[in-house]
């Protein structure tokens, strides 16, 4: 006979300004099962928890239900609170009377009777809870990290520093992402690339760190501390290991003209290729869409130039197992397309570029050297003009989110170029500038201050061209609308920043969660930001949201860390909320048929199959058996058993159909 | 006839098959009842003619039949699926049984394997007879409130009986869900609603695995046409996931597959 305590809180006024909570404790004291029933102002606090475990001991509870807040909040606490006295915290449940009830429901009768509802239902369950043990699985101590940008970097280092084997995948044939190809950072204005290379370096000549370029993840199965992973190491058409990164191939190679990709389309590339210099590792690639020998079956003219004999045509993607206990998502962004910005000339004028072809133009390692030259003629741009906000907080390109960055470093094109064309003159045309950050709104009135950029609050309403002259019509809002119109030498849009194209299937590839805006979300807002739903994935950088560097490296070494609490077991405890296949008497020992339809329904590939033997060793029958490991208790294959020989430890069939019952 | 009985017997005769599951005449001249044949001069008696309607299929998991050993059956083409669809879900071997296929003409074919089968049933015509479709079309027709009271009046008429269960081949669990009393899911006592229940659980039990044989029909003594649900549930899987059951071997349950190119467009 089930000997059932219920205990329902008041969550101060959360629930008890609007239940009564001392009607709905007498009305469960008066239910079959219950033999002790109080309700007490905040049951999470201490002298809550000891009225639990007061009545534990004294009045031999076999069970116990606190009607109280979300299992997510307190269910831990509650089911301490309960092994504490030797109860099996399995036997707890909580009954949720604040966000089922109370919040969601006026004060009146009729909700505290729902909250009574709420408790009887738990009741009814509790006493069919059987005690349960937590399942113990061993962890993978290697970390697979998805992105080789910054946050990849930054990411990947920190683990490996705290002695974990970690895989690093980069999809570009070099690691350093968007961070490699900016010139100066706000608001200190120190060199992209002499700060992001050492770190490059790091993780090439990194012990623990396995690094994969020109590599993606082709699939990937399994559960956190046991992820099976399949890499697709694209073919580089080099030898890796006898290439001596001399650069004789991109020196003789005859295709010159394909736009560089590292240089935002200002600059040619050859069809073998390293993308920068400093790239890592310092291994060319042959892009065989461009390649003339991939394309008309002649040339080979690297192959004949290498003096270490690299080139390899033949070469084929290669697939690379691989086990790991994590994987951090650092897969970055991209800038909005040239298609979307017809007012503002972007693809018909070249001389309205991106703000990331801006980076290219003042960086000493662009196709300028570092001086400001305008892509259609080369001529030093007398006048700039920036325009902020493009394609960000703007709903009529379904794009309410603001790209964080703009505004930092539109600022920063700016005053660089103010420091580079003295006499030059640089307009800025914002919606509002957002400089929240360290040392951020200072670097702003500097560039207005010091460097004398000229900001205009307004939008561009067109820009077309006029006498070789980029006409640039806006308005001044804080001069009540006045109209402005300013010929420029160049235009550059600070292109909103955007998930990269293939996200959605990338999360579908990992079974992870992404927003509207196919950024990926993380598990809490506020309070897990760096992990995903999905237990064992992290996530850090702007495929997350837009972010800047130093943002994105908190939040890396912020995963880093998740990763690193992790692996500082050797086995991980899990929630024996798992599946399993019944047994019983023989014949039948089990009255599962075998027909495993539920194996093609486990998202998690839990399910095998088991023989029965009789003594002799001979076959009896083949059941289906859940590997508790794997199994992540969605309850999948429970709801497809015809034969209902699948049940949900602490979800059985049983208690979740008493629950509907008693209502 | 005779190329399926001298087919049968020297089957036998060879060893080759322990038994040959077929039909006999019946009690009368309107029926046909099965038949369990192990000796090479019983096979004299096998016949196959239109009263030949029941599916032998189900007869291959019973433990009696198991026992005697590799079986041949005389399948006509939803037999033919059901051997493919007992593949699927891991109940026969593939070299475990000889499907000795008659089509429409009357013509005997040896499948030697379930390979077999599968090319055999891929050339083979498969939809519904003119009176099927009509009466499908009828009751689709009717207004939805209309629809659920015909089939609550019609499937009420059931008195759970479970003959349908008997003759269907893919109602093979050792344990049905009628059976599971903790909880218990359907209501044992033939009341109206609980007799709906169970057809209801039953044809959701076979949507994407029923082969449109008839036997459930055949069987009902109400007369109840339980059949056209699992018509029309086999329709949907066609339609809405692309599946069929009984066409071949691999395991591809509509209710249990997911594709990474399901976009679930509908539940954004």
């Amino acid at each position: 006979m089930s000997r059932i305590g219920v205990f329902i809180c008041h969550c101060g006024e959360n629930i008890g300004a609007t239940v009564d909570t001392a009607a709905v404790a007498a009305a469960s004291a008066d239910l079959p099962g219950v033999v002790h029933s109080v309700d007490y102002k905040y049951m999470c606090s201490d002298p809550g928890q000891n009225l639990i475990k007061d009545a534990i001991r004294e009045k031999k509870l076999s069970g116990v239900v606190v009607a109280a807040c979300s299992p997510r909040m307190h269910e831990p606490t509650f089911r301490r609170a309960c092994q504490e006295v030797g109860l099996n915290p399995y036997l707890c449940e909580m009954a949720n009377l604040r966000e089922h009830c109370s919040w969601v429901h006026e004060q009146g009768e009729a909700t505290t009777e729902k909250a009574a509802d709420l408790v009887r239902v738990m009741v009814e369950k509790v006493k069919r809870n059987r005690p349960l043990y937590p399942i113990n699985v061993p962890i993978t101590k290697t970390a697979l990290v998805l992105g080789g940008g910054i946050a990849g970097i930054q990411a990947a280092l920190d683990i490996a520093g705290a002695g974990h084997r970690v895989i690093l995948v980069e999809r570009e044939a070099s690691i350093g992402g968007h961070m490699a190809q900016l010139s100066e950072t706000f608001p200190t204005l120190d060199c992209s690339q002499c700060i992001l290379t050492p770190r490059m370096v790091e993780v090439a000549q990194h012990p623990n760190i396995t690094l994969y370029t020109y590599s993606e993840l082709e699939r990937v199965e399994g559960f956190i501390g046991n992820f099976r992973a399949v890499i697709r190491k694209k073919a580089r058409s080099v030898d890796e290991s006898a290439c001596t990164g001399c650069g004789a191939c991109i020196q003789k190679c005859p295709t010159k003209k394909i736009p560089s990709e590292f240089n935002a389309d200002l600059g040619p590339r050859t069809a073998i290729y390293v993308p920068f210099p400093q790239a890592v590792p310092n291994k060319p690639v042959i892009d065989r869409d461009h390649c003339t020998y991939y394309r008309t079956g002649k040339c080979k003219v690297c192959e004949k130039f290498c003096p270490a004999n690299a080139i390899r045509f033949d070469q084929e993607d290669l697939l690379v197992e691989v086990e790991v206990g994590a994987i951090v998502v650092t897969t970055g962004y991209q800038v909005a397309g040239a298609a979307e910005f017809g007012e503002y000339g972007y693809g018909e004028y070249p001389d309205v570029i991106t703000g990331l072809q801006f980076e290219r133009l003042a960086s000493a390692s662009g196709p300028t050297q570092g001086v400001i030259r305008r892509p259609s003629d080369g001529k030093v741009p007398e006048t700039v003009v920036f325009i902020a906000c493009a394609g960000s907080r703007d709903a009529a390109r379904g794009r309410d989110y603001c790209s964080k960055i703009c505004c930092m470093y539109t600022a920063k094109h700016a005053m660089l170029y103010r420091h580079k064309v003295h006499e030059g003159n640089a307009y800025v045309f914002y919606m509002d500038i957002r400089a929240g950050g360290k040392m951020y709104e200072e670097f702003v009135r500097r560039a207005i201050e010091q460097d004398r950029v000229r900001y205009v609050r307004g939008r561009v309403s067109r820009i077309f061209e006029r006498d070789g002259k980029l006409v640039v019509k806006g308005t001044d809002t804080l001069l009540a609308g006045r109209p402005v119109e300013i010929q420029a030498d160049l235009v550059v849009l600070a292109t909103a920043m955007i998930p990269q194209p293939d996200a959605e299937t990338f999360a579908q590839k990992l079974k992870i969660s992404y927003d509207e805006d196919r950024f990926l979300s993380e598990a809490h807002p506020k309070l897990r930001p760096v992990e995903m739903n999905t237990a064992g994935i992290y996530v850090a950088g702007a495929c997350q949201a837009p972010k800047d560097i130093p943002e994105t490296v908190a939040q890396a070494s912020g995963a880093a860390a998740k990763v690193s609490g992790l692996f500082s077991k050797d086995e991980l405890s899990r929630e024996p909320v798992v599946a399993v296949v019944n047994r019983c008497a023989p014949p039948d020992f089990s009255t599962c048929v075998g027909c495993f339809l539920c194996e093609s329904a486990c998202p998690y590939q839990a399910i095998e199959h088991e023989e029965i033997r009789a003594r002799d060793g001979s076959a009896i029958k083949t059941v289906a058996k859940v590997n508790q490991g794997v199994c992540q208790g969605c309850g999948t294959c429970v709801a497809l058993c015809r034969s209902k020989s699948i049940d949900l430890q602490g979800f059985t069939n049983e208690q979740v159909f008493s629950e509907i019952v008693i209502l | 006839m005779d190329t399926l009985q001298t087919f049968a017997s020297a089957k036998l005769a060879a060893g080759e098959v322990k038994i040959v599951i077929g039909y006999q005449a019946g009690s009368d001249a309107t029926r046909a009842r099965p038949a369990f044949v192990s000796d090479t001069a019983e096979a004299a008696s096998l016949i196959y003619d239109d009263r030949c309607r029941q599916n032998l299929a189900v007869y291959l998991l019973k433990p009696e039949v198991r026992a005697a050993g590799r079986a041949a059956v005389v399948c006509g083409p939803a037999t033919l699926r059901t051997l493919l669809q007992y593949a699927a879900e891991n109940r026969i071997a593939a070299d475990a049984v000889v499907a000795i296929a008659v089509d429409a003409d009357g013509t005997v074919t040896e499948l030697a394997d379930l390979e077999a089968v599968e090319t055999h049933v891929a050339r083979q015509p498969r939809g519904l007879t003119p009176e099927q479709q009509a009466e499908i079309d009828r009751i689709d027709a009717l207004p939805l409130g209309e629809r659920w009271q015909w089939w609550s009046r019609e499937l009420g008429r059931c008195f759970k009986c479970y003959a349908c269960r008997a003759a269907c081949p893919l109602c093979y669990c050792s344990r049905c869900i009628t059976d599971v009393n903790q909880p218990q899911w359907i209501p044992v006592a033939a009341d109206p609603l609980g007799n709906l229940e169970w057809n209801v659980v039953r044809a959701m039990h076979l949507a994407g695995r029923c082969v449109d044989c008839g036997s459930c029909a055949e069987a009902c003594p109400q007369g109840i046409r339980i059949d056209l649900l699992n018509r029309v549930l086999a329709r949907e899987a066609v339609v809405d996931f692309g599946v069929a059951a009984g066409v071949s071997r691999r395991k591809d349950y509509a209710l249990a597959s997911f594709k990474p190119d399901d976009k679930e467009e509908f539940i954004r």
